[in-house]
């Protein structure tokens, strides 16, 4: 009797043993870290808000979200390097705007469609930033400055053909003038801006709102559809009546071809994130809006962003297509 | 007077104090460890900081940050094999006292010209980081290129005699320099139709590449048992003496100010610093014998930066280096946003800050001279195992760079040209000093014509540009007088 029992103990363990792993791979998406893959450098915005959301989203998942910079050449090496992994959902690409920019200048061949979009993460307006101390107080002040003056003054941007860059460009239409792009990495146009060698820039107002606050720098306007949180009294360029909504995006994609049950879980999982509290608060200090946006509605706000994108780029003349 | 004191007790809370020690380890590691830096230190230990208070968070980080700046040097002195770029200047001379059997007396000025060269710039940074970071901001696109341009003024130093030779070292650096989307247009420039080259070549990799592959190489092709061991293996570190401190002392004040106006100045970094503090340490000892100057230059220089790159970072929010950028986004996640409000809404952070970072170099001295003792103890080993360790650590170190194989494929690319350069008489610092400066200047060059509308003029219009021109100037004009001399002599 009691060998029995153990001998059916014995049994039963091996059938575990067996049936474990069995389970295992039967058990539904994710049963592995998912690659997050982000395409600027560490310490960097996209970076920032990338890491947050994995960290969120393992809570909803259950697995880890490892956050990997593949940066370099135009956003080219990330791009092509997640649209070129198996279409399992084990591959994410943190993604914004920057799309278009690579595949107008040339830098990858596809656009938008390469991937299926799983959802917008966030958006946020950018700012045009002078000194304190300069001559114009509002956007209209600046915009007929331009135009008295074309081809003199001087824009600073975060490289050539990205989304302040073209913001700055939409501008120029505005003013019906044209006026000189410069552009600068990381953190260099602000110094320049201060140390007066450019009269403008445009900055994301998580990197201008302590300038701000502290009377360094003026902002004239903001360019989304509604004011920014922490700027209350800086008015949209539509309040100040120029016609313009430009925001930056980001969400997150993976290759095409991926499971539709498995883009679901990730759709569901992003979601819970960008509607949590946490999330929320995190949104706040780095002054970007939360908003969720997935299927149809996505798409054709991306293939909408994709226009845009092309006649602003080909304007400045960083379109090579 | 209160406020210091205040901020000294807000540093030296136990959790504070951890995570310095913790910080200040995985810095000097990091540093150490050829292919790993104090940047990639940085980006590990972030994700623990969030759970922690802006103080003892932002200790953490300015822990790996100081201490990688200093790690480095170990493996370039004791190795021949830079940790990190800024460490590259400190290679040259440094590796060479160690092959003299003077490797002690060499980490030894290392880490003490290292420390001095923080505290000054932590003085200065309580001081008068206002005022520098008003001059910084003075630094426009083509002030930027004069003091670029007088940086490849170093290259005649760096040369060891072969000014020719070095000339085209550096041609070789800025040749595989603009590989890649140019920075301003994003027009491909050599990239063949390649993916991988568009991105440029990691200067990183590449430097690890051109150091250690022909160290390597050398190793295995010399018979370990034939030849008496060159390398000093009871290697333990002494200090300067106080006699030699006095000499040191003009090298370490300048270096360390050169660090910290380097520092300040927006996009620019360590390894600038470094070469400039080696330079002049380089024209003070008029011999192509390596000397202790030439290893204190570069390493009061390059941790001068750290307080220096903190100055416009704390009073304008603008980053004066590529590791306080990080530090900068950190800070945003805690809901500070640095800049000049953060001095007058949270001066007890600021002071915090300030106090944090003077125990942190002392700590990573103390940790040092502690630690080198079993560091040294690397030498020890068969060398087939310690350099195939090395190869190893260079292909995690250059993969890791950016998680690309095809920047191990430029590590050991670059080791090719670098043995070949070695074999050929070509001296390696000149390239990199190259491929590290020439980006600057380039974007500089570009920007300023960008700003002036074409017009070349702009490179003379301020007078802080046409002193950097004096200076290059000078330093050629004697450098040739040098020449002349040792030839007649």
């Amino acid at each position: 009797m009691k060998s029995n029992t153990k001998r059916i103990i014995a049994l039963l363990l091996v059938i575990a043993a067996v049936a474990a792993p069995l389970a295992a791979q039967a058990k539904k998406y994710p049963t592995k870290a998912i690659e997050v893959t982000c395409l600027f450098g560490p310490g960097s915005a996209a970076d920032l808000i990338a890491r947050k959301f994995s960290d969120l989203a393992q809570g909803y998942l259950g697995q880890p979200l490892p956050v990997v910079n593949r940066t370099g050449g135009g956003q080219a090496i990330g791009y092509n390097y997640v649209k070129n992994q198996r279409p399992d959902g084990y591959n994410v690409i943190w993604t914004s705007n920057g799309i278009f920019t690579a595949y107008y200048q040339g830098n990858i061949d596809f656009k938008h469609e390469a991937f299926t979009h799983i959802a917008q993460v966030s958006y946020e307006p950018v700012s045009i930033a002078v000194k304190y101390d300069a001559p114009w107080k509002t956007v209209k002040e600046f915009m007929d400055y331009i135009k008295a003056n074309p081809g003199k003054v001087r824009i600073g941007n975060s490289g050539a053909g990205t989304f302040t860059h073209l913001t700055a460009a939409a501008l120029e239409n505005e003013a019906g003038s044209r006026v000189v792009h410069v552009p600068f990495g990381k953190g260099l146009a602000f110094a320049s801006l201060l140390g007066g060698q450019i009269e403008a820039t445009i900055q994301l107002p998580s990197e201008v709102e302590g300038q701000y606050k502290a009377k360094q720098v003026r902002i004239l306007a903001v360019t989304g559809a509604d004011r920014v949180e922490s700027m209350p009294d800086v008015p949209t360029l539509k309040e100040s009546g120029y016609p313009l909504e430009l925001i930056l995006w980001r969400g997150l994609a993976v290759p095409k071809g991926t499971p539709a049950d498995v883009v679901q879980t990730l759709v569901e999982a992003t979601r819970k994130v960008v509607e949590s509290q946490e999330f929320k608060a995190f949104a706040k200090t780095v002054a970007i809006i939360p908003s969720f946006k997935t299927g149809s509605e996505f798409q054709a706000f991306l293939d909408q962003d994709d226009k845009t994108n092309a006649v602003l780029m080909k304007q400045t003349g960083t379109s090579n297509r | 007077m209160e406020a210091i004191l205040q901020a000294f007790g807000a540093a030296l809370q136990l959790k504070v104090i951890l995570m310095m020690i913790l910080g200040a380890v995985v810095g000097i590691v990091f540093g150490a460890i050829p292919g790993l830096t104090y940047s990639m230190g940085i980006i590990l230990v972030l994700p623990l900081t969030f759970n922690l208070d802006p103080l003892a968070a932002i200790t953490l980080l300015l822990g790996v940050y100081v201490g990688g700046m200093t790690g480095g040097s170990v493996s370039a002195i004791i190795l021949g094999i830079p940790g990190t770029p800024s460490a590259a200047a400190t290679c040259l001379d440094g590796h060479r006292l160690a092959k003299e059997g003077k490797a002690g007396k060499a980490l030894g000025t290392a880490v003490f010209s290292a420390t001095i060269g923080g505290l000054i710039s932590v003085l200065i940074l309580v001081v008068v980081a206002p005022i520098i970071a008003k001059f910084a901001l003075k630094f426009g696109p083509a002030e930027i290129f004069a003091l670029v341009f007088f940086g490849f003024s170093a290259i005649a130093g760096i040369s060891s005699g072969k000014v020719i030779k070095g000339l085209i070292s550096g041609m070789i650096g800025l040749l595989v320099m603009t590989m890649g989307m140019d920075p301003v247009m994003g027009v491909k420039r050599y990239t063949f139709g390649s993916i991988n080259l568009l991105g440029g070549v990691d200067v990183l990799s590449f430097m690890i590449g051109m150091f250690a592959i022909p160290q390597i190489v050398e190793a295995f092709a010399t018979d370990e048992s034939a030849i008496k061991r060159k390398l000093d293996t009871n290697v333990s570190m002494s200090f300067p003496t106080f006699k030699e401190i006095k000499g040191l002392a003009s090298t370490i004040l300048k270096s360390a100010l050169i660090g910290v106006g380097i520092g300040a100045i927006p996009g620019t970094g360590g390894p600038i610093a470094a070469f400039l503090g080696y330079d002049q340490a380089k024209r003070k000892a008029c011999s192509d014998e390596p000397t202790l100057d030439c290893v204190a230059g570069p390493e009061a220089a390059h941790n001068g930066v750290t307080g220096g790159a903190l100055i416009p970072m704390l009073t304008l929010g603008i980053p004066g280096d590529p590791a306080t950028a990080i530090l900068l986004g950190a800070l945003l996640i805690h809901g500070l946003k640095p800049g000049p409000l953060l001095f007058q809404e949270n001066s007890g952070f600021v002071y915090g800050i300030y106090a944090t970072l003077f125990i942190i170099n002392i700590l990573v001295f103390s940790i040092q001279s502690f630690g080198i003792r079993f560091f040294v103890k690397v030498l020890d080993f068969k060398k087939s195992y310690l350099y195939t360790t090395i190869m190893v650590l260079c292909v995690i170190g250059s993969y890791s760079s950016h998680n690309n194989m095809f920047d191990v494929f430029t590590m050991f690319a670059a080791g090719l040209i670098g043995f070949f350069m070695q074999k050929f008489g070509f001296p390696v610092a000149p390239t990199i000093l190259a491929l590290v400066l020439g980006p600057t200047m380039e974007d500089s060059f570009r920007r300023a014509l960008i700003l002036s509308q074409g017009n070349f003029a702009t490179f003379v219009a301020s007078p802080i540009s046409i002193v950097f021109y004096a200076f290059t100037a000078f330093v050629l004009v004697s450098q040739v007088r040098r020449k002349k001399k040792t030839k007649k002599a």
